[in-house]
């Protein structure tokens, strides 16, 4: 399968400590890859190195054969980020803040009217995009930026926690939109969770990551069997004491 | 064009229905203030003059002083008066002021001694307008010429050589500046630039202020909701993200700026002029006021002694108000990048706030080229003295201070531009905040 994303040692240290430690891994075209990890792994790091956000300090990662170190730009044309918690322009509405962002994506206005109609399929939101973001629910707000997020159709989206927060409907729904694109469209995603359920639910393959270090990859059947355990809960469980030992 | 995409979102942000609400109604405050001072001093110097006397010396003197009073215009309200408790006086005859005519008054300006005349003034506030109606000392002065009037035709002085014994020499003031010199007062000067040399400094410390506080609380929302980490992983290029956000927020201090020179001219010129005017004796008011003619008279003069600004002049105030505010923006977005919360963005102005008060200070109560030299280079090294002594140093003649503070302020501003940039285009722009080398909490919710 071809590589969209391939990460090869990728550190990031802050002062003294490595908030991300050689971390390498791969997605493939099409694939839905999660960074599963306890609260302060690297998760966030990691996912804002390859979003050309933060420099890392060694190591590359190489987007659709652009990378993140020499050609940040170039990147940023292949994918989309959408952060953990994110807000938009309350003061804009939800139709507004489309086309601002497709506006950023290409300056073609068919371009951009094709965009907007993707989006507005994929969020449902209807008449309800003519109102202010200010109004919105938090599930509405994130409806809103996970179908700014495709709209685009980048080869890498890149969503951290996508369904942090939100009621279990809204988040099914979104997990179920994730997994039509990608087997649909052939869009890769790079996730990151903490919850257990919807990585089983969603992705394709996982990457434990603790301490900055990625323990392990594979894909969730693989890992159970690996670490024989029921479910991947486990298996996180297993991998997160295993590195505590070490 | 994406830059325009940018723009125009910035521009959305920043204007909105209550910030030009805000700003008409804050101009028309202005606008309505001034002209409630104007016509309240108008029609104050149109009021003759009320005042209660009470004449307790009753003597045909006093009488004859009483009735040239009324001669003159100034009628005195007759009040009989006891004692001298004078604030059970004011209150039990409902008065604000009074003049006391006291017993043996006559008596002592026929025995060539000095009579003693009260005045009794009810005083409620210090504010410069609240004592405008207070007209005693104009009575007293009425009531004294009276006196000199009377004894000089006792003596046998004749009223011509009286006036001329009132004024016996013709002052002919001139004003040199530079090598030039004309033929008028230096306070009528001051009176006629005054104006103009206190509006600029107060627009520019309003809009040194707003500007600041406009871009770093724009730096510090897109920081908290995550926008801005949207906006960088975005392909579009970092500095036109941040030249759109320096453009609109310019462009937003540019109206801001039309709508307080607006509001401030018509309050300093027709409010503060007219307290001015009123607090001008007579003779200065008639002398250089009066008519358009003296208008026109002072303007030439001003002109001659080439205190009157060009076109030129203003579009080079206009330049430097323009650099002042981009140094603004730059400093702030600095300042922003470090801010965590919208409440921690007010804490973190008082660097410009100060950096702006010192000049602004400096520029009402003195001229900055007359301190001494070692606390006038501290002076002059804050980029926003430049701009506030502007009008100033062009008007003087100052033009090697006007274009070195020009050129000054022009390095400041690339060096700003240089660190904001260049913060911009690291991922400090997400990690650096108030807690110097820490992480940003806001910013990092999982590493």
């Amino acid at each position: 399968m071809e590589n969209i994303l391939e990460v090869k040692e990728l550190s990031k240290k802050y002062s003294k400590v490595f908030a991300a430690d050689k971390v390498s891994f791969n997605i493939g075209k099409g694939e839905i890859f999660a960074l599963i990890g306890p609260n302060g792994a690297g998760k966030t790091t990691t996912i804002r190195m390859i979003a050309t956000l933060l420099t890392p300090t060694s190591g590359d990662a190489v987007v659709a054969g652009h990378s993140v170190v020499n050609e940040p730009s170039k990147v940023r044309e292949c994918i989309t980020y959408l952060p953990d918690e994110a807000g938009a322009y309350k003061t804009m509405k939800g139709i507004e803040y489309l086309k601002f962002m497709a506006g950023l994506f290409t300056t073609d206005s068919r371009e951009i009217e094709k965009y907007i109609e993707k989006a507005k399929n994929i969020n449902g939101l209807g008449e309800r995009l003519n109102d202010k973001i200010g109004t919105y629910s938090r599930g509405m707000i994130r409806k809103l930026l996970l179908s700014r997020a495709v709209m685009t159709s980048p080869k890498l989206a890149i969503l951290d926690e996508p369904t942090s927060g939100l009621d279990v409907l809204n988040a099914l729904d979104i997990r179920k939109t994730i997994k039509r694109l990608a087997s649909e469209e052939g869009m890769s995603f790079l996730l990151s969770s903490h919850n257990m359920l919807e990585i089983e639910f969603v992705s394709d393959r996982v990457g434990i990551i603790s301490k900055g270090h990625l323990m392990v990859t594979g894909r969730i059947d693989e890992l159970k069997e690996r670490y024989n355990a029921p479910n991947l809960e486990e298996v996180f469980e297993r991998v997160v004491l295993e590195n505590e030992i070490h | 064009m994406k830059f325009i995409n940018l723009l125009k979102k910035e521009l959305k942000e920043l204007i909105n229905a209550q910030m030009i609400i805000s700003l008409v109604v804050v101009m028309f405050l202005l606008m309505a203030v001034g002209n409630i001072m104007s016509s309240t001093i108008d029609e104050v110097s149109k009021t003759e003059y009320k005042i209660s006397l009470d004449d307790r010396d009753n003597t045909d003197f006093t009488k004859s002083i009483i009735s040239k009073m009324k001669e003159n215009g100034t009628v005195a309200t007759p009040v009989d008066t006891q004692g001298d408790d004078y604030a059970a006086i004011l209150k039990d005859n409902n008065l604000d002021s009074i003049i006391i005519i006291p017993q043996g008054f006559t008596e002592a300006i026929d025995s060539k001694k000095k009579p003693q005349l009260i005045t009794v003034s009810r005083m409620e506030s210090a504010a410069m307008m609240s004592n405008v109606n207070n007209h005693v000392s104009d009575v007293t002065d009425v009531i004294r010429g009276c006196i000199y009037e009377e004894l000089s035709q006792r003596a046998g002085i004749t009223q011509e050589e009286l006036e001329y014994m009132s004024s016996p020499v013709n002052i002919s003031d001139n004003t040199v500046v530079d090598d030039k010199s004309a033929n008028i007062s230096v306070e009528t000067i001051m009176n006629s630039v005054m104006m103009k040399n206190q509006i600029l400094p107060i627009i520019v410390f309003v809009l040194i202020m707003m500007v600041s506080q406009t871009i770093m609380s724009a730096i510090a929302n897109e920081k908290i909701d995550k926008t801005l980490e949207t906006l960088l992983s975005a392909p579009v290029s970092r500095s036109s993200i941040i030249r759109a956000k320096m453009l609109a927020a310019a462009i937003v201090a540019m109206i801001n700026a039309v709508f307080y020179m607006v509001g401030f001219s018509t309050l300093m010129s027709k409010g503060m002029g007219s307290t001015i005017n009123t607090s001008m004796n007579v003779e200065e008011i008639a002398g250089n006021i009066g008519s358009v003619g003296d208008i026109v008279s002072t303007e030439s003069k001003l002109s001659q002694l080439g205190l009157s600004l060009s076109v030129t002049d203003y579009l080079l105030v206009g330049l430097q108000l323009f650099i002042t505010i981009m140094i603004c923006l730059s400093v702030s977005i600095i300042l922003g990048a470090l801010v965590n919360d919208v409440k921690s963005s007010q804490t973190m102005i008082m660097p410009l706030m100060m950096l702006a008060m010192i000049p602004y200070m400096i520029s009402i109560f003195a001229d900055v080229n007359s301190l001494p030299t070692a606390l006038k280079i501290l002076v002059y090294a804050i980029p926003f003295t430049h701009t506030f002594s502007a009008m100033s140093n062009l008007m003087f003649g100052h033009d090697i201070i006007f274009f070195a503070g020009l050129a000054y302020q022009i390095v400041v501003l690339a060096v700003c531009m240089f660190f904001s940039l260049r913060l911009f285009n690291s991922d400090k722009i997400l990690t650096i905040s108030l807690k110097f080398g820490k992480k940003d909490k806001t910013t990092n919710s999982d590493t």
